[in-house]
């Protein structure tokens, strides 16, 4: 029955080509499809169009820090801060509850100039942070954080107007090249206006509520913050992002992260929705429940048994106790 | 605070102003500027700027203008005059009861728009009429209505037949239904506030997306150009804002197990109109009893400088015998005024979600130590006060 066999090699040869050929299309085509419907420049000026995110842990703290076992941890058998354990509300998480390392996004010295009475709310929010960090009440970001939370953003931009579009909870900003009259109330991602120098785009960002937080670490402003971010192209898919904090209610003098942001490069990418305010109920609001469904709640305070089941069969589990 | 919208009043505020200046500057609406097609400098057509529906037209054509798909100008300003004399939520009933503080967000906060040009949005079929559910999508709200009607039956409001308890009966027994699930996934009000899941969408501030025609309040929307991509945020539902970013590229949408408030969106330009393919939507989302199903296509074509149509043709066939379309035409609001609301702070400010809550809760806690009724004789869920008859519908 050889003729039969043969046949089909061959047919198998010709899918396989065809195949083969559609492959090579979908690489070498789509950035190249992608490139040409994104212009280099918009109205004589570097176009930043696209997707981005940054790469870094400034989310987590923008300072300097080693790596630690959780953002909330408590006293473990040293009295070391070094030697702290996860605390009860993060263990279940496991090491993915773990803080990565940084060398901080802080130029200079590294440090946030706080004024000591600052300071010393700085290091109250730390130690309250499941309690008063905004984003896990999924509250708007502010901004800058807004700029190197774990989540991509998309800039589009015009001639007038520059949208930035936030994965994170339908968080916006337009900054506004030509002339427009400011907001009517504080805000948390505040008003910008943006101006070209040069190749850079310089924006001025003003009328701050003072709710938002920096990053998970409790660094905090007041509603007198100032910013002056500056975006330079550095490569066409890296974006230098700098900006500096004026803010005399908490710092002795302005300061100044910068970072460079990633534009995400998978041909399929899109903004997906991360609409995060129904992921905070339970919670915000599992207290108020009729019958509780995550049982930990009394009146107003979370109180956290963690009961771990080892999975029949688990073959790591059976080895040890054996 | 049954009739509460979603966030702060600081919000409630902007959007008050956000409207009064929509009024004052609506004469520009219906000057006869000719067709000329404005581009971008890449060529597209420019739909950029903050747009709103500066008039009101219902959704559905009501049956005395049956064959009339334009108002008369003379109708409308009798229209006007009659929608503008309604008490609406002003109307106060008998100080500290139940119905009374139903009204408590008052007229206030929904401005009187002009009548709009149109009998209704619903342009085809051609009568301006919704077209007939499927028997399987009646069923389903069939057993969704009844559901809610076991929940109010223990109530005055149906002892006193009023029209919420239409299709129920008043029975002094509590259902027994309270305990149960509702028939799918709650996106509306219900008279019990067992969790967060109990109260309506916009309670949780979870205001759906699509299609946004703009509620009693209105909606704005910014468009922002660039080549191959579009971004559109919408300011809706007082501090419920959400934005969508337009894939331009021709690639097919997402997968099918990828789920979204709203929707996945894929555009082309048909000449000089934007044309909008959005499929993808979330099950937790509801349009007119249409979920997961939901298909749009949106017709975005900028008619002169200041009027950008809007066409939507709205397709689920589980819920509708046929596709319908609509239409609704926006206005260019002024851009140094800048008189739109970005922040999305509803979920920061949403005291009514808790309130509502604690308060079944309190009166649960009342009723076992026999100090108050049992919270099933009570109504949490109806909006008595200011439901009149609308002219137009």
């Amino acid at each position: 029955m050889r003729p039969p066999y043969v046949l089909s090699l061959v047919v198998v040869a010709m899918a396989a080509a065809a195949v083969g050929a559609v492959v090579t299309m979908s690489v070498t085509q789509s950035p190249v499809q992608a490139q040409a419907a994104r212009p280099a420049a918009i109205d004589g000026k570097p176009n930043f169009s696209g997707i981005w995110q940054a790469n870094n842990e400034a989310n987590w703290d923008l300072e300097a820090h080693a790596a630690r076992p959780a953002a909330v941890t408590q006293p473990g058998v040293y009295p070391y801060d070094y030697a702290r354990v996860p605390a009860a509300p993060v263990l279940a998480l496991g090491a993915a509850g773990a803080v990565p390392g940084s060398l901080g996004v802080v130029q200079g010295d590294g440090q946030i100039p706080y004024k000591p009475e600052a300071l010393a709310i700085k290091q109250q929010n730390a130690a309250n942070w499941i309690d008063r960090d905004p984003e896990l009440k999924c509250y708007l970001p502010g901004t800058p954080r807004a700029m190197y939370m774990p989540h991509p953003f998309q800039i589009t931009q015009s001639t007038n107007k520059i949208h930035l579009a936030f994965a994170y909870s339908n968080t916006a900003r337009t900054i506004h090249l030509d002339e427009v009259e400011g907001p009517p109330d504080n805000t948390w991602m505040g008003h910008s206006v943006g101006r070209w120098e040069g190749e850079t785009l310089v924006v001025d960002v003003t009328n701050f509520n003072d709710r938002a937080w920096f990053d998970r670490a409790g660094n905090f402003h007041s509603d007198a913050l100032h910013l002056t971010e500056r975006y330079t192209m550095m490569s066409p898919d890296v974006l230098w992002y700098e900006v500096t904090i004026e803010d005399p209610n908490v710092y002795t003098r302005p300061w100044t992260i910068a970072m460079p942001l990633y534009r995400r490069m998978e041909p399929n990418m899109q903004l997906l929705e991360f609409r995060c305010n129904e992921f905070a109920e339970e919670f915000m609001y599992g207290n108020l429940r009729k019958e509780q469904l995550v049982k930990r709640w009394e009146g107003e305070t979370m109180t956290i048994d963690i009961t771990r089941k080892v999975p029949p069969g688990d073959a790591f589990y059976d080895y040890y106790s054996k | 605070m049954r009739n509460r919208f979603s966030g702060s009043m600081i919000s409630v505020a902007i959007a008050v102003l956000a409207i009064g200046v929509v009024v004052s500057v609506s004469t520009s609406a219906q000057a006869p500027v000719p067709a000329q097609v404005m581009k971008t400098p890449w060529g597209d057509a420019d739909l950029q700027g903050i747009w709103t529906d500066e008039t009101t037209t219902p959704l559905q054509r009501s049956p005395r203008y049956a064959n009339q798909e334009f108002f008369t100008e003379e109708q409308r300003t009798d229209l006007d005059k009659q929608r503008s004399e309604l008490l609406g939520r002003n109307k106060r009933v008998e100080r500290g009861t139940e119905l009374d503080v139903a009204g408590a967000y008052n007229a206030e906060f929904v401005s009187v728009k002009r009548t709009g040009l149109r009998t209704s949005m619903v342009v085809d079929p051609p009568h301006g009429r919704i077209p007939p559910r499927t028997p399987e999508a009646e069923k389903i709200m069939a057993a969704d209505r009844e559901y809610r009607l076991a929940l109010l039956q223990a109530t005055e409001t149906c002892k006193t037949k009023s029209v919420a308890c239409n299709g129920g009966k008043y029975d002094p027994k509590p259902s027994a239904r309270r305990a149960d699930l509702p028939p799918r996934y709650n996106t509306a009000r219900m008279n019990r506030f067992d969790g967060p899941e109990d109260g309506a969408l916009p309670d949780r501030c979870l205001t759906m997306g699509l299609p946004e025609f703009g509620a009693n309040a209105g909606s704005f929307r910014r468009i922002v150009q660039t080549p191959g991509a579009i971004s559109i945020f919408y300011d809706v539902g007082q501090g419920q804002g959400w934005q969508r970013n337009i894939v331009m590229d021709g690639r097919p949408h997402l997968p099918t197990g990828i789920r979204q408030w709203y929707g996945d969106s894929r555009g082309h330009w048909e000449g000089n109109t934007l044309v909008i393919d959005v499929t993808n939507f979330s099950p937790k989302t509801d349009f007119q009893g249409s979920r997961e199903n939901l298909h749009l296509v949106e017709r975005w074509t900028r008619t002169d400088a200041n009027t950008l149509e809007y066409e939507v043709t709205i397709e689920d066939p589980t819920v509708w015998t046929r596709p319908w379309t609509a239409k609704q035409e926006f206005t260019q609001q002024n851009g140094k005024e800048n008189r739109i609301y970005y922040e999305p702070r509803c979920n920061e400010g949403n005291y009514g979600l808790p309130g509502l809550m604690r308060g079944a809760r309190t009166e649960e806690a009342a009723f076992a130590e026999g100090k108050g009724p049992h919270p099933a004789t009570k109504d949490i869920a109806t909006d008595f006060v200011g439901v009149e008859d609308n002219p137009l519908e």
